[in-house]
């Protein structure tokens, strides 16, 4: 085959990063976004705490506090974790299924750039305007121009409608990309939990953020363009929104936990050197969750008085949703049962998880009864619950997922010894934090309260609380410095760290050369790198010759196009604001600022349409130079 | 996926293009369902209300499935992913329209 | 994909939306997007059959909608759609002619159905039923405008197309867009099949 050459050019530093198609790098970007989000996210976490330290505390005023708590709960879900879950999947699940790249390389990109506009959007409001005060779920009429009259909500409304369209993009992504870029005998069955879990999130992330979406819409259009879909006097329902956000609400939960149901899937195989337990049922029990996920969000609402039919529906298909948990907390715990288990820090997060995210699923089981519901409503039990569900369930599966894969995705191993103190450190800080929490609700503690009357049983454990949260941080922050530290290190990671890796992503160097694998590798089972290995293979037969392999050329555009999408989204938002007589108040109000914004996009989409990508090939000669193969 | 890769193999042999005459057929089709969902409502005052809104959604499901089938291609092999992923996106679409029509008000 | 698109003038397979692993991927990713499409129209949906009843002081459906108005939008949608098809058949049959002259049909008669609901809006407004009016006149405009602004994105889309295929000719490159165009506009046309069902002809039935 005569390649025409097409001369592509390569970028370097800042553009390399701006530009980049590459997964891997993609991975990274989300990443360090997401650590960024996560840490503004710790920070509103721990002045919450510092203010309920004490009762009657007074170090933060109730707006603040408003502010804090909305922007802690967004943040956290919005920018903080579905970015980190993003990096992981970006990371390794083409590596998973031995692909060369993702399905669609350039909206990778623009989902990334997307999600990093419309986070910044959103956190910007700190800094002008006026901060989301109306909690992350931004109830009508409490998030209504009436009683929200500032810029906080809008910031909301079209902070996450641009990271929401990101989040989107990237769902499709992965989705085409699982389906159509497996390798040769990488069939659907045999295919890595990690894998099946971000399959099966994409697919959630797919039919559940266009609800969003739409209500983002409605309330973007309440507020700005005087819509009445939740104004009451014109004949709106303010029950409406609360159903649209959880049909989207809930599905997001299992979009969080799904992913970390597959990393400690694969860590607990690995680290315990046996084939996952019950490898069918594990898939079977993901659909499964996926699909109840869409079937209950009315759970949230037992208290709005939707009548007891639908109380008692939603309260049974929310309780069935404990049998496919139950039967993954079964496996995990076979896997384990007479392997030969190694601690490492990865699996330390591993089994730190089983137990806790156990006492998060007991509690939903207990909320999921309509009328006890209707008690524990509204308390810190609630708190104490979903913290248990995202903390002890999803963040102690990313650190898990980081530590075990921080090696392929850097070529470092973490700091082993630091890495299992943060586990202690975090593990314990996290208990402190949201064991008491439970009890703080069953008290009588309302959440999403600034501060406390002294004598009502409440002090201690607020204290209690407290110091766990700061011992968290503390932990987050060893994190860092762990990072920090194996960044001076060396990057002489082998293929196969841990030595006992059963999957694809171990075959290739670590971190992977950019297209991944040099030669298609050939999948002849479940577990396909530990199969070769038990074959007495020390390397995966090769599904092709060696050729040369095209890449996609990086762009800019997808950069550009999200910050069309961040100036459009300022435009709308002070579009009726007084500016006095200046040019920046006539740009504003004539809506030039947001259309400018808007050409910006359509003016990029269209760029893409037109400009053909042809990519590059990197050659056989080229390959065969680098291409080391342990 | 391996069943999109055959179809262009096999296709290779009987490399015959379909005529226009499906696609008119369905073409017809659809306006007849369009023409009898809107007769019904023209005949409104003859015809019970509540029988009309029957009438009128299975119109518009046959119509639906009619075209989708034929121009959209989703009768043709290959389907069976593009198939799944909008069943289930009208199923989570018709959950959505349950909750607009009876959890939103009530008495 | 060059190498590829210089083959094509050899062989050109029943399915050339499908003949690069590049077709496959953006024919099965666009079929995703309309998946989650449906999501966002079953909540626009939801949220119309929830407010069509609020009507305030404005004027209620039956007062408003005029049937034949409606009918000759569906009948517009309705034969674009029969273009859009004969389009994709031209090129299966890689006769660029015919499959741009269905291409320019289909974008006019787009544009026809835009400026039949612009008419439409603009006539409602005048009767006093403007987007502030009540729950059910929000609710109808974002309904239909969302509808309305897909219909004109496909319009600028299919024009972009029949500019670039005129350009660069149909190779494996440019036939899975204008067939993922194709697929696009069908669905719009679905949606206005429960558009006209839902919102005007139980509208007028009440």
């Amino acid at each position: 085959m005569a390649h025409t050459a097409h001369t592509v050019k390569r970028y370097r530093g800042l553009m390399d990063w701006l530009t980049t198609v590459d997964h891997k790098k993609i991975g990274v970007l989300y990443l360090i976004a997401g650590a960024l989000f996560f840490g503004i996210g710790g920070i509103e976490a721990i002045l919450i705490r510092i203010q309920l330290i004490k009762p009657m505390n007074d170090f933060v005023d109730p707006q603040t506090f408003n502010e804090l708590i909305t922007m802690h709960g967004t943040t956290m879900i919005f920018l903080g974790v579905m970015p980190i879950i993003f990096a992981l999947m970006n990371a390794i699940v083409p590596l998973q299924i031995g692909a060369r790249d993702v399905a669609f390389p350039f909206l990778n990109s623009l989902g990334f750039w997307t999600f990093f506009f419309g986070g910044l959007l959103l956190n910007l409001s700190w800094l002008i305007g006026g901060v989301p005060d109306a909690g992350w779920t931004s109830y009508v009429p409490l998030s209504s121009t009436e009683y929200s009259p500032h810029h906080g909500v809008d910031f909301y409304t079209l902070g996450l409608q641009i990271s929401g369209i990101g989040t989107l993009i990237g769902g499709i992504n992965f989705l085409a990309t699982i389906i159509n870029m497996r390798a040769p005998g990488m069939s659907f069955m045999r295919m890595p939990m990690f894998t099946w879990a971000s399959f099966i999130t994409s697919a959630l992330i797919l039919f559940a953020f266009p609800a969003v979406t739409v209500g983002l819409v409605l309330l973007t259009f309440d507020r700005l363009f005087g819509g009445n879909f939740f104004y009451i006097p014109n004949g709106g329902s303010i029950v409406l929104w609360q159903h649209i956000f959880w049909i989207f609400g809930h599905p997001e939960v299992y979009i969080l936990i799904l992913p970390a149901f597959g990393i400690i899937s694969d860590v607990i195989s690995t680290f315990s050197r046996k084939r996952l337990f019950g490898y069918s049922s594990m898939v079977f029990a993901t659909v499964l969750i996926g699909f109840l996920g869409f079937m209950v969000w009315a759970h949230h609402m037992f208290t709005v008085g939707l009548g007891p039919v639908a109380n008692a529906l939603f309260s049974i298909a929310t309780m069935l949703i404990a049998v496919p948990t139950g039967i993954k907390i079964f496996n995990w715990l076979f896997t384990m049962w007479g392997g030969s288990i190694k601690f490492t820090a990865a699996n330390l997060y591993a089994v730190g998880f089983i137990p806790t995210f156990v006492m998060g699923g007991v509690t939903g089981v207990m909320l999921a009864s309509a009328p006890a519901d209707f008690q524990f409503h509204d308390t810190y039990f609630v708190v104490a619950h979903f913290h248990y569900v995202i903390v002890g369930g999803l963040v102690l599966g990313l650190f898990s997922g980081l530590h075990y894969w921080w090696p392929k995705m850097f070529g470092r191993v973490l700091a082993e010894g630091l890495g299992k103190a943060t586990f202690w450190m975090f593990y314990i800080g996290f208990q402190l934090t949201f064991f008491v929490q439970h009890f703080l609700g069953l008290t009588g503690m309302p959440r999403r309260v600034v501060t406390y009357l002294p004598n009502q049983g409440f002090d201690t454990m607020n204290l209690i609380s407290t110091v766990g949260a700061i011992m968290m941080g503390i932990g987050v922050l060893m994190f860092l410095y762990n990072i920090v530290i194996t960044s001076r290190k060396p990057a002489n990671a082998s293929n196969d760290p841990w030595e006992d890796g059963r999957t694809l992503e171990w075959t290739i160097p670590s971190p992977p050369p950019e297209y991944n694998f040099k030669q298609t590798p050939l999948v002849r089972g479940y577990d396909a790198w530990w199969k070769e290995k038990m074959d007495g293979n020390t390397e995966m037969k090769p599904a092709e010759p060696i050729g040369s392999i095209h890449m996609p050329s990086p762009s800019i555009l997808p950069f550009f196009m999200s910050i069309g999408l961040f100036i459009a989204g300022l435009g709308f938002m002070f579009a009726k604001d007084e500016f006095g007589s200046g040019i920046v108040g006539f740009l504003f109000n004539n809506y030039i600022i947001s259309g400018l914004g808007l050409l910006i996009t359509f003016g990029c989409m269209f760029l893409r349409s037109v400009i053909d990508d042809h990519g590059y090939h990197i050659e056989k000669e080229e390959l065969e130079d680098k291409g080391v193969k342990a | 996926m391996a069943t999109q890769q055959l179809t262009s193999d096999d296709t290779k042999r009987r490399h015959k293009h379909e005529g226009p005459q499906k696609h008119i057929i369905a073409f017809i089709f659809s306006i007849v369902l369009t023409l009898i969902a809107f007769a019904t409502v023209g005949a409104a005052g003859e015809v019970n209300p509540t029988f009309t809104i029957i009438i009128l959604l299975v119109m518009a499901v046959l119509q639906v499935i009619v075209q989708m089938g034929y121009w959209m291609h989703m009768k043709d092999k290959g389907h069976m992913l593009p198939i799944v992923f909008m069943i289930i996106g009208a199923f989570i679409a018709f959950t959505c329209i349950v909750m607009g029509i009876y959890w939103v008000w009530w008495p | 994909m060059s190498a590829s698109a210089h083959h094509a003038e050899e062989h050109w397979p029943h399915e050339p939306e499908k003949a690069t692993l590049e077709g496959r991927n953006k024919v099965l990713g666009f079929w995703l997007f309309l998946g989650g499409e449906s999501v966002l129209f079953g909540t626009l949906f939801a949220t119309f059959l929830a407010l069509r009843d609020q009507v305030g002081d404005g004027p209620t459906a039956a007062e408003l909608f005029k049937l034949p108005m409606v009918a000759a939008a569906t009948m517009i949608l309705l034969v674009s759609s029969l273009t859009s098809v004969f389009a994709v058949q031209a090129l299966h049959r890689k006769d660029v002619k015919a499959m741009l002259n269905w291409l320019i049909v289909t974008v006019i008669l787009g544009f026809g159905f835009l400026a039949l609901e612009i008419y439409e809006f603009v006539e409602y407004i005048h009767e006093g039923h403007t987007f502030t009016t009540s729950a059910f006149s929000s609710a109808f405009y974002t309904l239909v405008g969302f509808h309305g602004a897909h219909v004109a994105f496909g319009v600028a889309w299919i024009t972009i197309l029949i500019v670039q295929i005129f350009k660069k000719g149909l190779n494996f490159v440019t036939a899975p867009k204008i067939y993922v165009s194709a697929i696009y506009w069908h669905f719009i046309d679905v949606v206005w099949v429960f558009i006209f069902t839902v919102v005007y002809l139980m509208g007028k039935v009440g």
